[in-house]
């Protein structure tokens, strides 16, 4: 690889100028809306990216992904409700700042950290492929379930004020995920005799259900989503709060790089994915930050963090699609699907076969960074007037329509009433402390966790102490007590009798 | 400082919930094979754990008389608890009829009965707000991305 291969690469790129911006600009539309997944909206145009060459294609997908990570933070600042589950984490800090009237600013730091923080990943990746996915060999199906539980625990840990609540939160979501045929025999388990759940629990259901129904059911006791007395300063919010969040972005600038490295090295695990990436960042920044009692209380770090990892996930999902023809997810599925389609072959010989398209997916994606700035940071402003509107009109809309895309997924009517279902656990949830993040997580990460478990399972006949044995997962294992016990140990530390005593 | 009171009835729905649900799993999965249930044990055996260490906590915090058994926090603000049965209840109609009234007009009646249980009175607002929602609905999932949603009279009069 040459600067002038790299720089041809760029400018063929930027001639497709076109299509990346209609990649983004449905890219953002999908992530705003809960419920629209970037791998359905792909599935949908698959007539179309099969039809244009493969560049356009290439161009298109990946600016739609990307936008559709950005996108997500948006509801979550403004409504809490996340437009997926990698902006979950978003919503700790996002929303408070738009309760005290800083939604610009929020929004305004959210796409920052996240242009800035994947354009960083991606550039990293591009130098660093080879040696990146190499990464993902390490990782098999023990380290994989302790991959799983540690992003469960620091999301219980973290999301839910009470670590026991936000422990049984998480692990009724796994309990719920588990629901469905087995991946062994195809034996259905607690389906209630719904043919329905056969394939599992809807996601898009869960997330719509816990998140935008259950918000929309606890936002009617207030008047706006805007706090009374910040009313006031969200109705003045100016061009200069726009101008606040890049400075703010720029005085972080060190923030954005570390924790879009978190999603980056998360993104190359396969199946581990945003939602852990974004949590884990969020733990990580607040166990490093001199005042990590201000998190969840609506500070820029705890919008950065998760916002930048978010990101930073989408470079690091497309690495072992393309050194190893494993998709990091399933939006990385359908694009090795269109790719295979038009005679590209993934995997480690990719890189000497054909290296315009191995380094020219993370040059588009740079490439559709630097668009989605230009293009998105004059609309914070605009969105942010959402937590202005009365939530007397903005609660109808959210029931109803979120309810009518929770039938998008799998085009089932039962899917609606699941999504109302878990609406009402989730208000119960809210009203009593039980994080509802820890709980989607809990469903996503349900039959992840069980097909690692099993294979591991076989693998070791039937033995748990396998769980143990590997050098990667004891590390891991290490880094998930590290992770628990530090805040602990600096919460008593804080507050042990003798430092309270004047 | 002030001890708060707090409310252990409500604190203890949702894991009766997720207890109920982990007998469930463990009773109807009783005479699967073992590795087909595996996963499930295994997180319903852990979840059954956390819960009872919350009934403990709760039962301590009942016995300093630091909770009551109340479900208060679900109930409150009580001038609002009627409003969000209604709302629950609306949506639940809109879903029953969509196979009979379909997308738009279902969405439209559903629209307005909701504004209506919010206590919005203005009639253009109950007229302009479901009628624009219910029209930008019909065209992304009906005209542009022609999803599999029931057809209704207001589908079946445009189709023609």
């Amino acid at each position: 690889m040459t600067w002038q291969f790299l720089l041809d690469q760029f400018a063929a790129q930027f001639a497709l100028w076109w299509v990346v911006w209609l990649g983004i600009l449905l890219g953002i539309v999908v992530g705003i809306l809960p419920g629209f997944s970037p791998q359905n909206t792909l599935i949908m145009l698959l007539p179309l990216t099969l039809a244009v060459p493969v560049d356009q294609a290439l161009a298109f997908m990946v600016a739609l992904y990307c936008a559709n990570h950005l996108a997500g933070g948006v509801p979550a600042i403004l409504m809490r409700i996340p437009g997926s589950g990698g902006a979950a984490a978003t919503t700790l800090d996002g929303y408070p700042m738009a309760r005290k009237g800083q939604a610009q600013q929020a929004i305004v730091l959210s796409f920052t950290a996240s242009v800035f923080g994947g354009l960083i990943t991606t550039l990293a990746t591009i130098a660093l492929l080879p040696w990146l996915s190499k990464l993902g060999l390490y990782l098999r199906s023990v380290e994989m379930v302790i991959i799983m539980l540690f992003g469960l625990t620091l999301i219980a840990v973290i999301a839910a004020k009470d670590t026991l609540k936000g422990l049984i939160s998480g692990f009724f979501g796994l309990l719920i995920g588990v629901i469905g045929t087995d991946h062994v025999y195809s034996e259905p388990r607690a389906t209630m005799g719904f043919l329905e759940l056969y394939d599992g629990v809807p996601l898009v259901a869960a997330l719509i259900g816990l998140f935008a129904v259950s918000e929309a059911l606890v936002m009617i006791e207030e008047k706006m989503i805007v706090e009374d007395d910040a009313r006031e300063r969200a109705m003045q919010a100016s061009w200069a709060d726009t101008i606040e969040g890049l400075r703010i972005t720029v005085e972080k600038w060190w923030h954005i790089v570390w924790t879009a490295f978190i999603g980056l090295f998360i993104g190359i695990v396969p199946g581990a994915g945003a939602s852990i990436a974004s949590f884990v960042a969020y733990q990580q920044s607040r166990m490093w930050s001199k005042t990590p009692e201000l998190y969840g209380t609506g500070i820029p770090e705890g919008v950065i963090a998760p916002e930048s990892a978010n990101n930073g996930v989408t470079s690091g999902t497309l690495v072992p699609m393309m050194a190893l023809g494993v998709p990091g997810g399933s939006t990385a599925a359908v694009m090795m699907i269109v790719l295979q389609y038009h005679g590209m072959v993934m995997g480690p010989r990719l890189f000497s076969t054909n290296p315009g398209l191995a380094y020219g997916v993370f040059v588009s994606m740079a490439v559709a960074y630097i668009f989605m700035i230009i293009t998105i940071l004059p609309l914070a402003r605009f969105m942010a007037r959402i937590v202005l509107i009365e939530t007397k009109y903005l609660v109808p809309i959210i029931l109803l329509v979120t309810i009518v895309a929770a039938f998008s997924e799998r085009q089932y009517t039962f899917d609606m009433g699941l999504a109302l279902l878990f609406g009402v656990i989730g208000y119960i949830a809210h009203k009593t402390n039980y994080h509802v993040t820890a709980m989607l997580v809990g469903v996503i990460l349900g039959p992840l966790f069980e097909q690692y478990l099993v294979r591991a399972l076989r693998i070791s006949e039937g033995d748990l102490t396998v769980l143990f044995t590997s050098p990667v997962g004891n590390a891991l294992w290490a880094l998930l007590v590290f992770s628990l016990v530090v805040p602990l140990a600096r919460s008593w530390w804080t507050n042990r009798p003798s430092r309270r005593q004047p | 400082m002030e001890r708060q009171s707090k409310a252990l009835g409500a604190d203890l729905v949702i894991p009766g919930l997720a207890l109920a649900f982990a007998i469930y799993f463990f009773v109807s999965t009783a005479d699967l094979i073992w590795e087909a249930k595996a996963n499930g044990v295994v997180i319903g055996i852990a979840l059954v754990v956390l819960i009872a260490l919350q009934v403990v906590r709760a039962a301590l915090q009942l016995k300093k008389g630091e909770g009551s058994r109340g479900f208060d926090p679900l109930w409150q603000p009580r001038d609002l608890l009627w409003k969000r049965i209604g709302l629950v209840a609306v949506t639940a109609l809109f879903i029953a009829t969509l196979p009979w009234l379909g997308l738009t007009l279902g969405l439209w009646l559903g629209m307005l009965a909701q504004l209506w249980i919010i206590g919005v009175r203005r009639w253009k607002t109950l007229m302009l707000l479901p009628t624009g929602t219910a029209a930008c609905v019909y065209l992304l999932f009906i005209f542009v991305l022609d999803s599999g949603f029931p057809h209704g009279p207001i589908e079946m009069l445009l189709a023609r």
